[in-house]
């Protein structure tokens, strides 16, 4: 199952035109990929810090107009991942680092849907010098150890080829 | 040069670095820190120079100045995992051209940090409102500066002339 997947992307014309580029497509796709990296540090990450009661004097509702630009940083993460995964898919698919950083973007991006359904309402609210609930700091904690997490697997990822 | 290249690839830190004594994760484990780093330095400078650009004008710039002991910690961080790299491999750094732009983009990114750092983020009629057109656009150059040291740091990967001089 996995094979036939794994051979049907990299027969694709995406997979052959972005590895035929040669020389440039592919460490310029990876430089992008670690600058959405930092924007997604940059913004989600001050947030989650800020929460968990780093930087008082700034309210998570100011904070978080820097949200757009994470999920701009994001946006590229996943093209550009993605280009990667079609590009040499057999490296990925069956790569443990892989693997792991999948499951906590899985595990991130549920911590986000079940913090904006539950939670920003009331966050938003609380003012510059306020202390977070422990239930809004225990969902920070979650969403900065997965992108730690995701950025370390993300890393480990050449070295666990199959 | 190449007598000190290769006596840095003989010594006992430079082969733990490469994982052929000891431990095999060593230069892994390196990288991840440095990809680390990365992250929560450019993350923070990002920010700075974002909010001086005028995004999320809400927050008081000066409240920034709380995130940059993480910038710093992340900067010790880079400093001794990239020294640890340069001397596990330093033939293929320091015989690259690239490798000088990227210390070069670094050191000036740096330095536009510090002065954002004590001369902006310390002035609390910066606190809010429209910062000056040469500031602004200070905070550009510093954006600038990091995506070409990200860039290049990148590229070392795939531009490097030897890889040892053992």
């Amino acid at each position: 199952m996995l094979e036939a997947i794994s051979d049907w992307l990299q027969s694709t014309w995406l997979s052959h035109a972005f590895i035929s580029q040669g020389l440039w497509a592919w460490p310029m796709s990876e430089s992008l990929h670690f600058m959405g990296l930092c924007l997604l540090v940059g913004s989600v990450g001050l947030i989650d810090l800020r929460m968990l009661g780093m930087a008082r004097g700034i309210s998570v509702a100011a904070l978080h107009k820097l949200v757009p630009f994470g999920v701009g940083g994001y946006l590229v993460n996943v093209l550009t991942g993605s280009l990667f995964v079609i590009g040499d898919a057999d490296q990925y698919i069956f790569n443990d680092a892989f693997r792991v950083k999948m499951l906590f973007m899985l595990i991130a991006g549920l911590n986000v849907l079940f913090f904006y359904s539950s939670a920003f309402q009331k966050t938003k609210l609380l003012g510059p010098d306020d202390s977070m609930p422990l239930n809004v700091k225990i969902m920070a904690g979650v969403s900065l150890t997965c992108w730690i997490v995701i950025i370390s697997a993300g890393r480990l990822i050449t070295f666990y080829r199959p | 040069m190449e007598a000190l290249f290769i006596w840095i690839e003989t010594s006992p830190l430079s082969l733990w670095v490469r994982g052929e004594s000891g431990w095999h994760m060593a230069f892994p484990i390196i990288i991840v820190f440095h990809a680390l780093g990365m992250g929560f330095l450019v993350g923070v400078a990002l920010a700075i120079n974002g909010r001086v650009l005028g995004l999320a004008p809400q927050v008081p710039l000066g409240k920034l100045r709380q995130f940059l002991p993480v910038a710093m910690l992340a900067l010790v961080v880079n400093v001794i995992s990239g020294i640890l790299l340069l001397i596990g491999y330093p033939t293929k750094a320091l015989t690259n051209p690239v490798f000088y732009i990227k210390l070069l983009c670094i050191a000036l990114a740096l330095w536009n940090l510090r002065w954002f750092s004590y001369s902006v983020l310390t002035n609390p009629i910066y606190d809010h409102g429209v910062l000056p057109q040469k500031t602004r656009q200070l905070a550009t150059a510093s954006i600038v500066l990091w995506a070409s040291a990200i860039i290049a740091g990148r590229l070392l990967a795939y531009t490097y002339n030897n890889m040892m001089s053992i």
